[in-house]
């Protein structure tokens, strides 16, 4: 069993206030926005006053302290021996998403497929686990992302964090259904997904109904015809609601005006 | 020529004649010659068009395919409906003369937005082998979501083309004519 250490440090308990040298690398990442940009800095502790100028910062006279034991020797600045761990197949905490971590903690996350798959190698058979983890925070953001390890608590995790990558927002009509009926082919998957009026409830193949459960889709009706293995019934499902034409769409191509008769009577509100 | 003959129960003998129509062999199959061509004509070249990603298709100057056209204009899915040559449409007037009835076409200007076509589907519902008619409560059903005679329902966005005494109509407009009528196709 191989062991994994964390290798991000927690945000802000070994920063120091001495030297800049010494901050620690941050667990979340901060993306560059045109609002933040002089106020936020990467490194927790750095701050306006704080921010070394580089262009008048000399690398020899103003390290003093460096620099301190003028030997003949060479100065040892770095460590003379190697890092003795060397972490094979590490699982990163990392992942790149606007997302904050309060933010993806508070996602619903679904393991909807977890098998038992096998390499022929020269080596024999080697096998490992495969999970298809399907998130969402259920206002309409949503994702699936795949992963594959020995272990299937591992193979969940790196899903998970594929799938929180892999997020993207779904238009849903009356945030609680599609806008219309779509049919959709993949591979050997065809589906018939359906809206339906408030109160219905989603009524399709289980997965379906996860993944709907994950978006926010509260009603719909639908039916998996062809194939029904669990990988492609979700990666299908995914790839009908991204490829959904809106009604505002098809009236701007048109040039007609769009009313919304029935979320003005019937709209749940 | 076939000479028949069947004798009945009655002893009597009936002759049959048969005469077959020879078998007229189409090389430039642009044009359906012998007879007006049907709506699913007009519904396979306007798809194959939109498909191709072209800017303008021709065919065949009918009625029938003019009010069809009409009304997908109407709705916004042509740019513009024009008559004309084989060659191109016309830059003046042309009237339809018995000489240059054969070259005559209607030349259609397809419409794309976003590297997308304005129409995806144009099929046919009434079918010569099974004709589909309407009432207006039937038209009223599929315009609001249940199906009605194995129809589906239009979903939004959709529209069902149809030939009605008034004219040939959009299902809406039909419906606020208050006429029924032959579901030709329809187009979403």
């Amino acid at each position: 069993m191989l062991a994994f250490q964390r290798l991000a440090r927690p945000l802000g308990t070994t920063a120091t206030k001495t030297s800049p040298a010494a901050y620690a690398c941050c667990a979340t990442r901060l993306y560059a926005t045109t609002e933040n940009k002089g106020a936020r800095f990467r490194q927790a502790g750095l701050t306006k006053e704080n921010v070394p100028q580089l262009d008048k910062v000399d690398s020899i006279l103003d390290f003093t302290e460096l620099s301190k034991d003028k030997t003949l020797e060479q100065p040892k600045l770095f460590p003379a021996h190697r890092p003795t761990e060397a972490v094979m197949n590490t699982v990163t905490e990392i992942v790149d998403t606007p997302l904050t971590t309060v933010e993806q903690a508070r996602l619903l996350k679904k393991t909807l497929v977890l098998k038992r798959v096998v390499n022929m190698n020269g080596k024999g058979k080697q096998p490992s686990m495969y999970a298809l983890v399907v998130v969402g925070n259920g206002k309409g953001l949503a994702g699936y992302g795949e992963g594959k390890d020995e272990e299937p608590s591992r193979a969940i995790f790196k899903a998970t964090n594929r799938a929180i990558k892999n997020i993207r927002f779904f238009d849903r009509y009356d945030d609680r259904t599609i806008s219309m009926d779509i049919e959709h082919k993949f591979h050997a998957t065809k589906l018939e997904l359906r809206s339906r009026p408030p109160g219905f409830g989603c009524r399709a193949n289980h997965h379906i109904h996860e993944i709907c459960r994950c978006i926010g889709i509260q009603d719909l009706s639908g039916k998996v015809r062809g194939s029904r293995k669990p990988m492609n019934v979700i990666k299908a499902t995914f790839e009908a609601l991204s490829n959904q034409k809106m009604p505002q769409d098809i009236a701007k191509m048109r040039g007609k005006k769009l009313a919304d008769v029935q979320s003005v009577y019937y709209g749940s509100h | 020529m076939v000479f028949f003959h069947r004798s009945d129960k009655a002893g009597k003998q009936i002759l049959y004649f048969f005469v077959f129509s020879f078998a007229i062999y189409n090389f430039t199959p642009l044009i359906n010659t012998i007879t007006m061509p049907r709506v699913y004509d007009l519904c396979a070249r306007i798809q194959n068009g939109f498909r191709s990603r072209l800017q303008t298709i021709a065919i065949p100057e009918t009625k029938m395919n003019l009010a069809i056209c009409n009304v997908l204009y109407r709705e916004g899915f042509l740019s513009s409906v024009t008559r004309g040559n084989h060659v191109g449409p016309d830059v003046e007037y042309t009237p339809t003369t018995n000489e240059n009835v054969a070259t005559r076409r209607l030349w259609l200007s397809l419409k794309y937005k976003d590297n997308m076509p304005t129409l995806n589907k144009l099929s046919v519902v009434s079918k010569p082998s099974k004709k589909v008619t309407f009432s207006v409560n039937e038209m009223k059903s599929v315009a609001s979501g249940r199906r009605a005679k194995f129809i589906k329902p239009l979903q939004p966005g959709e529209i069902a083309v149809m030939n009605t005494n008034r004219g040939v109509l959009e299902l809406q407009e039909a419906i606020k004519k208050n006429v029924g009528g032959e579901v030709l196709c329809r187009a979403s």
